[in-house]
Order: structure tokens, then sequence, then C-alpha cells
């Protein structure tokens, strides 16, 4: 009996352990007109292994900044980030990022960019090719290769970003409002390959969005935030089985049950405020 | 080939993709229509220049056209012209490229190093508040009447151009594309040459064609000033003695080097900026 739990528990390990731990983080910015402004104030969260965590809170309140403290393109002002149990000093190799707009290197083919983060250190010419187009194919971008990003329409250019953060593996994915200005129709289709992907691969993914539906459809648990300066304000697991069908999500078990959670959440940020 | 993918992917492949695509049609009748009708002005401009000359104008003022031809004509049948203009040739082509590379070099690295650019930037600004071409006589009395000192003023005038252009260039880079790359791990010459340089390229460009013509103003005010040989030293000589029509020969010279230099760096940038120019099908006149 207490063989098996330890066992367990070893196995467990690795798949409950933490990739980044957010500790107590603010974030202040100094503007020549309002003077010091707070977008984040102590958040902690951990973010596990495998796990897909989606950011929510109303515009402002300190997703982005979030994300970029992640990815060290910026430090904190206090508090810490830990990767993986060490904290993150400069720039985060082990992340990669999807910006708000695709910001495909518009120089570069597809196929380029795609390939950009592969390294001839760690990929043979061999193999980076094969990376390239099974990226490209996953993407459902076969065909468009040696095209430029100009001539991409938004939702392909979107795509290619997200595999060109994907091809080269990086343990931790994150998605700044990836899907943002995407047609409603672009953007369920769009969804539903990044969940087949990740069905997939299985990357750690920290998606930030402002859209409730796709912070539930896509999480395994959503961080709900609150308005300027950025508190977590819950953080709710979402309990729908996966694979999921985003095209039917509304008829999944699990989906207004979280989906009101977080709905109830807000509506009660909306109220202290109008008051 | 891009058709078949098109249809593959009709369900998000959008309307832009296309357009990128399509042949211009019906181009070649109004290119033609165009063609001729510039023609019929810059024909028209030259008869009533050949009418006006002599008969209401004095032709030693503005020469003629026919004059001017047959000067050029003889200059470069008895060789003289051609020895001016390759001496200026070789003055803009010894001094544009170099002032060209410094500038965009120096361009570069101020964008890469705050620390360059803090110390720098005032006194380069301090600098280019200067009429360059007033630095000429100097340079005369530095580097002689030869074609050094030639060298030196079209130096001169490249490097500020191209450097300001490049250095706008660094100064307007999108940020994210360096953090996006060095978070792939990619540094050093890589970063460089595949994505800082690529994103300059446009002005950098902009700084290479906007110089030319200025190059060329380098090496004529130099031999303005004191020369033995050169284009300019031609045109003043020519003035000098009323000698217009040669003096239009002079300018039609300088003309032409201007054309070509500007060709050859127009088709450059037009293979270096492919991926700029693909989708350039935005209409704003009418």
């Amino acid at each position: 009996m207490a063989e098996t739990a330890i066992q367990t528990r070893l196995e467990d390990q690795p798949r409950d352990a933490s990739v980044i731990q957010v500790e107590n983080v603010s974030k202040l910015f100094r503007t020549p007109t309002e003077g010091t402004i707070g977008a984040l104030q102590e958040v902690s969260v951990d973010i596990r292994h495998s796990e897909f965590v989606t950011v929510v809170g109303p515009s402002g309140c300190g997703k982005s900044t979030l994300l970029k403290l992640i990815a060290g393109f910026s430090a904190p002002s206090s508090g810490r980030i830990l990767f993986q149990g060490e904290e993150v000093r400069g720039l985060n190799t082990k992340t990669g990022y999807v910006p708000q707009e695709s910001k495909l290197f518009p120089w570069l083919t597809v196929e380029e960019n795609v390939g950009f983060g592969l390294d001839s250190k760690r990929f043979s010419r061999q193999d980076r090719e094969r990376q390239v187009s099974q990226f490209i194919s996953l993407a459902g971008l076969a065909g468009f290769e040696k095209y430029y990003p100009a001539q991409l329409s938004g939702g392909m250019s979107k795509r290619a970003s997200i595999v060109r953060a994907l091809a080269y593996e990086p343990p931790v994915i994150l998605m700044d409002e990836p899907f943002g200005p995407l047609d409603a129709q672009t953007r369920m289709v769009i969804q539903d390959e990044l969940l087949k992907i990740w069905e997939q691969k299985r990357q750690t993914i920290v998606f930030v969005t402002h859209d409730l539906v796709e912070a539930v459809a896509l999480a395994d648990r959503v961080v709900v935030m609150t308005h300027r300066p950025g508190k977590i304000k819950d953080i709710i697991k979402v309990p729908m089985a996966r694979p999921r069908n985003i095209f039917e999500i509304h008829r999944q078990d699990g989906f207004d049950e979280a989906y009101d959670r977080l709905w109830n959440i807000f509506r009660h940020e909306l109220n202290i405020r109008s008051r | 080939m891009a058709n078949e993918a098109n249809r593959e992917h009709s369900d998000i492949g959008s309307a832009e993709e296309i357009v990128a695509f399509k042949k211009e049609s019906g181009l070649n009748i109004r290119g033609f229509g165009v063609t001729m009708i510039r023609a019929g002005i810059v024909g028209g401009f030259l008869l009533l220049w050949q009418i006006a000359s002599g008969r209401w104008i004095e032709p030693f003022l503005i020469s003629s056209p026919s004059r001017i031809f047959a000067s050029l004509l003889t200059g470069f049948q008895t060789g003289d012209l051609l020895q001016h203009s390759w001496v200026t040739l070789q003055e803009i082509l010894i001094g544009f490229p170099l002032g060209a590379l410094t500038g965009i070099l120096l361009g570069y690295s101020f964008g890469r190093s705050r620390l360059l650019a803090e110390i720098f930037e005032p006194i380069i600004i301090a600098l280019n508040g200067i009429p360059r071409t007033a630095l000429a006589p100097l340079f005369i009395v530095w580097l002689g009447i030869g074609i050094w000192s030639k060298v030196g003023v079209v130096f001169l005038l490249t490097f500020f151009l191209n450097f300001f252009n490049t250095y706008t260039g660094m100064r307007q880079m999108d940020q994210e594309y360096i953090d996006l790359a060095r978070l792939m791990r990619v540094r050093g010459l890589k970063l460089t040459f595949r994505v800082i340089l690529p994103a300059i390229s446009p002005y950098m460009f902009t700084g290479i064609r906007t110089s030319i013509p200025f190059s060329v103003i380098g090496a004529i005010v130099g031999e303005f000033i004191a020369a033995t040989e050169g284009i300019g030293f031609f045109i003043r000589l020519s003035a000098g003695i009323f000698r217009t029509a040669d003096v239009f020969v002079g300018i039609i010279v300088l003309m032409f080097i201007v054309i070509i230099m500007d060709k050859i760096a127009g088709t450059v940038e037009k293979r270096v900026l492919r991926w700029q120019s693909l989708t350039e099908h935005v209409q704003v006149q009418g």
C-alpha cells in the first residue's frame, strides 16, 4: 500500500511540478502624465507542466505585462518569477511568444519564418526541413512555403506565427491575445487547430485573452484578473473533458459551470465599478 | 501552383491573396499611350527651344538642342569630354560607396549602442547643421586640387544622408522583432543579417538613393572651386567663355551619371526588398 502511494507520487511529480511560478510580482510603470502606474500588484500563480492556462481580465489589467515578464522582456518591479525553479533573469529562452499581431518577419518566407528558431546546433539540416514541413502542414499552410507574409491573409499569418513559436519546441508558449483581430469564424477554426496541435505536443501554454468564451473553451484553468492595478481575483478550474469540440463548446459538460462562475466574477467587477 | 493552393484554402484565403498574383492586364495599351504623351511633351519642349534660340532669345544665353547635340558629339570624338567625365566619375565612384558604407555602418552602430548614440548624437547633429558644401574649399586646402579633395566632398555629402537614414531606421525599428528573435536564441551575426539589416533596409535604400544626386553635387562643387579636370571644371570653363552649348553638354553628362546610378540602385533595391513590393497594389491615385 505504502509503496504504491510513493510510486504514484513520484510518477506524478513531473506532471504536477510547476513550470512557472509567479511569486508576489508587481510591476510599476512611470509615465510622464499620470505619474507611476501599477500594472500588476502582488500577483502569484503557479503554472504546471503541460497545462493550458488562460488569463482573462478587462483591458489594461496587466495581462500582457504578465506575459512579457514571464518571457523576460522586462523585469518585475518586485517579486520574482521562477522557471523550473530558477529565477528568470533577462530573456527566458525556454519560452515561445506569439504576439498580438502576427509579427512574422516580413522579409522571410513562411518556411523561413517557421524555421527561424531552429538553430543548426540542435537540428541537422534534415531534421530542420522535416520539422518545418511538419509544422507548416499542422498549420494548414502546405503549398504556401515560399510565400511572404504580405501575401497571406490574416488567419494564415496568425497560424504561421503560432507554429513559428511551436516549431523550435520551447517548453512553454506564451500567447498574447493572438486571435483578437480575427473574425469569429476564422477564430473558431484556429482555436480548433491550436487545440489539436496542443493535444499532440502538450507544451505548456499561457494564453491571454479578453474573451470569456475563449478563455473557458481552451483552458484547464482560467486566471481572472481585476482592473488596474492587475491583481488575481480568482483561478477557475474548467471541468471539461478533452479533446474538446470548439464548434459546439456550449453543449459540452462543464462549460456552463465554468462560464457562469467566470461571468459572476465579472458581473461583480462591473457593478462595483459602475457605482 | 499558387492558384491551386488558393483553392485548397478557400475557406480562409481571402481576396487579397488573389489580387497579389493578378497580372495587370491592359497595361500595354495604356503604357504605350503614356509613353507617347511623354515623348510629345519632351519633343515639343525641345522643338520650342530650337525655334526660340536665335529667333527670340540670343543663342549664347540658351544655346539650342542642335548645337548641344553637335557639341556632345565633338566632345566625345576628341576624347576631351570623355576624360572630364572619367575624372568626375572616379571621384564619385570612390567617394560615394565609401560615404554610404561609413554612414550605414555608423548609423547601425549608433542604433545598437546606446552609449555611442548618447555620446556622439549631439555632435553629429551639430555637424549636420553646417552647410556641407561650405567645407569644400577646406578640402581643397587639405587634399589639393586633384581628385582627392572632391572625393572628400562627395564622401561628406553621401555620409550624412546615409547615416541619418540608417539611424532613423534603427530607431524606428519594431523592438518586438528583435525580442522575438532573441527569444528564439537568435543573436550575433544571424540577428544582424537576418533581422536587423532586413528590417532597416527600406531606410538604407532611401539613404542610398537620396544621396546619389548629392554625391554628384559634391563632385561638381569641388571641381567648381579648384580643379584642372572634371565635368564641373568643364562647365565652369565653358560658361566663362560663353560656350553655352558645352555647359549644357556637361549638365547632360551629369544627368546621365545620376540616372544610371539611380537605375542600378533601384534594381538592387527591387531585388532586395522583394518581400515588400509583393502586395503593393493599393491605389491612391485615380
